[in-house]
């Protein structure tokens, strides 16, 4: 890493604010943090900030504003900061740019992880041709699915759907970002079509459906494909 | 046409009544007279024709008024066109107005006895309401106050001796803070999935939800809680859906399995079942354990008790999160029930599937 990768904190509470910027410095990040939205606004523009994580509920503007405002010039990764219960909100903020989103209470190692997904997947390189973790490899290009080596027969619309979900692994997606990938727009909004195809997948990948290895699923948000080995983590 | 009569009844019983009496009356008047055109008639007979209308009158109206009003228009009607003397005419007045009494009387009396049982329900009910909700709100500043005194002692002890502590003096205080802390969080987590739960609205927000999809969840989330913990899951091969709010029983999963981890005292995997019957799905939660005491198992979800035996384990109380899953099930017009098996507790939930 020549320079330091900087981040941006917008988040009202003064604890949990000092909790992240301790945490971040500690592991090399340039940390700056704003306690509301305009501030945070402002400093988006001025710092231009390699990642922002966002507080949902700020005291002076709605988040998912904030959200909208940065959106409009910039394709920063923006990782949504929320408290749970808040699904309906979750899924709004990150059907309109967010990137990935952490529920309060988080761990260290969660947030690490979240941050190094979104600066993979913003970073601009190459995609990757394999994804492999753990016994499961796919090969986009011979488009073939190897479980413990051998091949695992799917058929177009769950291939596509696992592709889709390895390609951004480590990144929660929608349902509704999901239907609009696969189907195309013109899908009426019920997603059950969707989750049968992946109850399907999970049939044919995971050895135990309830306790999955790959695709793990956040329930009313989306699914979660398990982080790809074969990249290099940054 | 049924249906709005029986509207027009509970909205105005009085106009119901005289419709009712009109109508009644009407008809009779109309069969006695096509009765009354036959040969070989017998007054006795238009009597008893008017007799029955008039025990169906009573049953239709309320109190006494149009009964008795019938029997007058009865007699009436009997004295104008039949050749019966006013003595035997009053004769049959009296007999009327003793049976319409009569009915009157009975149908009072049982309506009254009805409401009387449906208003002692509802207090019961509430009562029931009201109990649980006490012994919830007791249940959670007994189960908020014991951590967070704990949090502010050890504070107290950091900040004023500071210099007197060793390293791994203050370690063990932050690390009780932590464990505090995080009981706390999820005992919040707690309370916020009961706000979900709205008294006017008994029956909760649910949406179609794949069960391997929610247990899966749960198991992340107890995976990040517990690092290393094993939990064996048994599931049908089909995939079931079911109606839930998800985060609900979600809670419900995490609060059993928790339970079981904490309070088994055994280091043996957990067992979840799920079984899919006809008409539900049931989920079991098994350890290997101590199991729950015997005079725990009666009161296990109504967040009563704190047995002195239990003493260690009154701090991290099952108390509150078992009337929290016990609330949850019963919104969702599901059984919860835990008991003792050979080698140590289970805890058995079921939730209905769409009819």
């Amino acid at each position: 890493m020549t320079a330091r990768l900087s981040i941006l904190v917008i988040e009202d509470d003064k604890s949990i604010c000092s909790f992240i910027t301790t945490t971040l410095s500690g592991n090399g990040y340039r940390v700056r943090a704003a306690f509301t939205g305009r501030e945070g606004l402002s400093l988006a523009a001025s710092l231009c900030p390699d990642v922002i994580l966002l507080d949902l509920g700020l005291p002076d503007v709605d988040g998912c504003e904030v959200l909208q405002k940065i959106r409009l010039w910039s394709h920063v990764p923006i990782i949504i900061i929320s408290a749970r219960n808040e699904e309906q909100e979750k899924v709004k903020a990150l059907d309109m740019g967010a990137d990935d989103y952490i529920t309060k209470p988080f761990g260290i190692a969660e947030l690490m992880a979240r941050i190094r997904t979104s600066l993979r997947h913003n970073s601009g390189s190459s995609p990757a041709t394999t994804y492999r973790a753990l016994d499961l490899e796919i090969n986009f290009q011979k488009r073939l699915v190897l479980l413990q080596g051998k091949q695992i027969h799917l058929t177009q619309i769950e291939y596509q759907l696992l592709t889709l979900l390895a390609k951004n692994s480590g990144r929660v997606l929608t349902y509704n970002f999901i239907m609009n990938n696969i189907w195309g727009p013109y899908i009426d909004g019920n997603n059950q079509i969707l989750r049968v195809n992946m109850a399907n997948i999970r049939r044919k990948i995971e050895q135990n459906p309830a306790q999955p290895q790959y695709v793990f699923t956040e329930v009313g948000i989306g699914y979660r494909m398990r982080e790809n080995d074969a990249v290099t983590a940054l | 046409m049924l249906k709005k009569l029986q509207t027009l009844r509970k909205r105005n019983e009085h106009l119901y009544s005289v419709l009712f009496s009109v109508v009644c009356m009407a008809i009779t008047i109309a069969a006695a007279a096509i009765y009354g055109g036959t040969a070989g008639r017998d007054p006795s007979n238009v009597t008893l024709l008017f007799i029955f209308s008039l025990i169906i009158i009573s049953c239709n109206t309320i109190g006494y008024f149009y009964g008795l009003l019938c029997s007058l228009l009865a007699v009436l009607w009997l004295g104008l066109t039949q050749d019966v003397s006013p003595g035997s005419l009053f004769i049959t007045f009296l007999g009327m107005a003793a049976v319409t009494i009569f009915i009157s009387a009975l149908i009072s009396h049982s309506t009254t006895q009805s409401e009387l049982i449906a208003e002692r329900e509802k207090q019961l009910a509430e009562a029931g309401l009201e109990k649980t909700r006490a012994n919830l709100l007791r249940a959670i500043s007994h189960d908020l106050r014991t951590p967070l005194s704990g949090i502010l002692g050890n504070c107290l002890i950091f900040l004023e001796n500071q210099s007197l502590l060793s390293e791994q003096e203050k370690r063990q205080i932050v690390t009780n803070i932590q464990e505090s802390s995080d009981w706390l969080i999820n005992m919040v987590e707690n309370l916020l999935s009961i706000t979900r739960i709205r008294e006017d609205r008994p029956i909760i927000n649910t949406t179609d939800e794949i069960v391997e999809e929610v247990i899966g969840e749960a198991l992340q989330k107890m995976e990040k809680r517990h690092p290393g913990c094993t939990i064996h899951v048994t599931i049908p091969d089909d995939f079931i859906l079911l109606p839930m709010d998800v985060v609900l029983i979600e809670q419900v999963i995490l609060n059993l399995l928790e339970n079981a981890l904490r309070h088994s005292g055994s280091k043996e995997p957990v067992d979840m079942v799920v079984e899919d019957e006809p008409d539900y799905v049931s989920f079991t939660i098994r350890d290997y354990g101590i199991g729950i005491p015997e005079n725990m198992l009666n009161s296990l979800f109504e967040g009563t008790y704190y047995s002195a035996v239990h003493a260690p384990d009154a701090q991290k109380g099952m108390g509150i999160g078992l009337v929290i899953c016990k609330t949850i099930i019963s919104a969702h017009q599901g059984t919860i029930l835990g008991r003792n098996h050979e080698h140590g507790a289970e805890f058995i939930f079921t939730l209905p599937k769409k009819k």
